[in-house]
């Protein structure tokens, strides 16, 4: 039972091993429960984001059989499931969104200093994103957010959301667009990145 | 202006860093496979989960740990990294009012170390049976805790679970195909308690345990040198480490040969664990010391809080131990049943 290789095994390899013993799935909440948790706590604050991610661990733990070994990187899977429990605190998101523009964002600015160098027009702009953001159908915020925050690939939203790669352009297009349309801009020239 | 940049941006600013009680989530995705409730009892998927390696754990310590807890949890949890509040939102297992926690003691052999045990066929098939079950019961007022040992070689009836059909069998053939999930089901049906947590223990990690409080003190009344167990003790007073003690548990060519003794010397050992436990309450280092091995051997649906609490209650506790009354079986002489209305009426205490 050799269970610690000097080299960092894919985390396909750690999920099979998870199969005969369990364990070896702690080293994927090593790995990434870091990175969701800064996913939700931009999405829905921290005072949730401990407890999702420990859902989603629970989650794809009960389901690692089920898991794809063709697929190396379990990514794209996590936050696949985390996607799925953001969406039951819907209300959350909204709320946060609202308090937010009551609120503009300035919690990481840490002097006054600061805030004059962010700018008066970036400012504005959040609140246009942010209003923006909370008028997207979720479908299409999932899409935009998961490339924006959670630094997928379309291939990898396409597999955490289980839809074809075209349907996540197309999502994301629709989400850009409404998001440059309320920042004001309508470049045609950025239909794509 | 690039929207995706000042989405990045916006996101940059709501950031927030993981907090280190984070790790608790890594705990608690290790324990589910453990959770017991009949209200939320396994699927198949579960069970399946049980079938694998870590589905034997010994429970012998357990008293002992609830004890140890007692004073070790707050040094470990207070003293290192878990100064915060609980998560919001974080389960808290209800451990207040009567509770009955199933004990189980497996003979896997599949752990990373347990390979050493059994017979070649054994170590080559991959099985687990329950060595040790224990039923403890708090009442509500944790004045007095009873440990209600079920022998092994107990004739029952079994229920439908994990696909199998009904059927009447050792009570442990219940643990070996359906988990912890099977034999609790079945004792809530023998017993008529509803059984809320289960804590497993296995052989490595009961080793662990005894070592880190230092060896516990053992008596028997003849010299023992058995193979099977792989136990060499003189008559009387022995201080036996980890592997010693878990050949004084598993010790079954002795005396009569009796599973019944056996079990005695089980619950001889939990006491002997106990009592150390609560002398060592003073030295917080070799607590520390036990807890880290229990943390590390004993599966449980008890997050550290409850544990906590329940620990603190039972310390208070004097622990009785009982056996469920039984018989022999009339088809054979090397099993037995329990024996009635005696076990009923244990059980009918209990409630």
């Amino acid at each position: 039972m050799i269970t610690q290789p000097a080299t960092r095994d894919a985390d396909a390899d750690l999920v099979s091993a998870s199969w005969t013993q369990p364990e070896a799935f702690a080293e994927l909440f090593d790995r990434y429960s870091a990175m969701l948790y800064r996913y939700v706590s931009k999405r829905l604050g921290p005072e949730p984001a401990e407890d999702l991610v420990g859902e989603t661990f629970l989650v794809a733990f009960s389901r690692r059989r089920s898991y794809d070994l063709a697929y190396t990187d379990a990514r794209p899977w996590l936050f696949g499931i985390l996607t799925k429990l953001i969406s039951r605190h819907h209300r959350t998101e909204a709320a946060r969104y609202r308090a937010l523009l009551r609120a503009p964002v300035d919690g990481h600015v840490e002097s006054p200093a600061d805030r004059v160098a962010a700018g008066v027009t970036a400012r504005a702009a959040r609140s246009d994103l942010v209003s923006a953001l909370a008028a997207l159908p979720a479908r299409d915020r999932d899409v935009l957010l998961l490339i924006a925050w959670g630094d997928l690939t379309y291939e990898e939203v396409a597999r955490a959301l289980g839809i074809p790669v075209g349907t996540v352009r197309s999502r994301l297009n629709r989400g850009r667009r409404k998001v440059r349309a309320a920042l004001g801009d309508s470049n045609p020239m950025i239909e794509e990145e | 202006m690039d929207d995706l940049r000042l989405l990045r941006d916006l996101g940059g600013e709501l950031e927030h860093e993981p907090p280190a009680t984070l790790v608790r989530q890594r705990e608690r995705m290790l324990n589910a496979g453990s959770r017991f409730r009949p209200a939320r009892r396994w699927t198949g998927r579960w069970a399946g989960w049980w079938a694998g390696r870590w589905a034997g754990w010994w429970a012998a310590g357990l008293v002992a740990v609830a004890t140890a807890a007692a004073v070790a949890v707050p040094v470990v949890l207070v003293g290192e990294r878990h100064t915060a509040a609980p998560p919001a939102g974080a389960r808290v297992v209800d451990v207040s009012g009567a509770l009955n926690v199933l004990l189980i003691g497996s003979d896997t052999r599949e752990g990373a170390g347990n390979e050493v045990y059994g017979p070649r066929a054994a170590r080559d098939k991959v099985g687990k049976r329950s060595d040790t079950i224990v039923l403890l019961h708090l009442p509500a007022d944790r004045r007095r805790a009873t440990a209600v040992s079920v022998p092994r070689d107990s004739i029952v009836r079994i229920p439908r679970c994990s696909g199998r059909p009904a059927r009447t069998d050792l009570i442990n053939t219940a643990y070996d195909q359906g988990g912890s999930a099977c034999l609790g089901a079945t004792l809530e049906q023998l017993t008529g308690l509803t059984i809320d947590h289960s804590v497993e223990v296995d052989f490595t990690g009961f080793k662990a345990m005894v070592d880190a409080l230092g060896g516990v003190e053992v008596r028997l009344p003849t010299a023992v040198n058995d193979k099977a167990s792989k136990l060499v003790l003189p008559a009387g007073k022995s201080l036996v480490n980890g592997e010693q003690a878990l050949g004084f548990v598993r010790l079954r060519r002795y005396g009569d040969g009796s599973d019944i003794q056996r079990v005695k010397r089980q619950q001889q050992l939990m006491l002997a664990m106990l009592k150390k436990a609560q002398s060592q309450a003073a030295e917080p280092a070799k607590l520390k010391e036990f807890l880290g091995a229990v943390s590390r051997s004993v599966r449980t649906d008890l997050d550290p809080q409850s544990m906590y609490e329940l620990a603190r209650s039972l310390s208070k506790a004097k622990v009785s131990f009982r056996t469920v009354p039984w018989t022999r079986h009339p088809d054979d002489r090397n099993r037995i049943q329990w024996a009635q209305p005696e076990a009923r009426r244990l059980f009918e205490s209990l409630k």
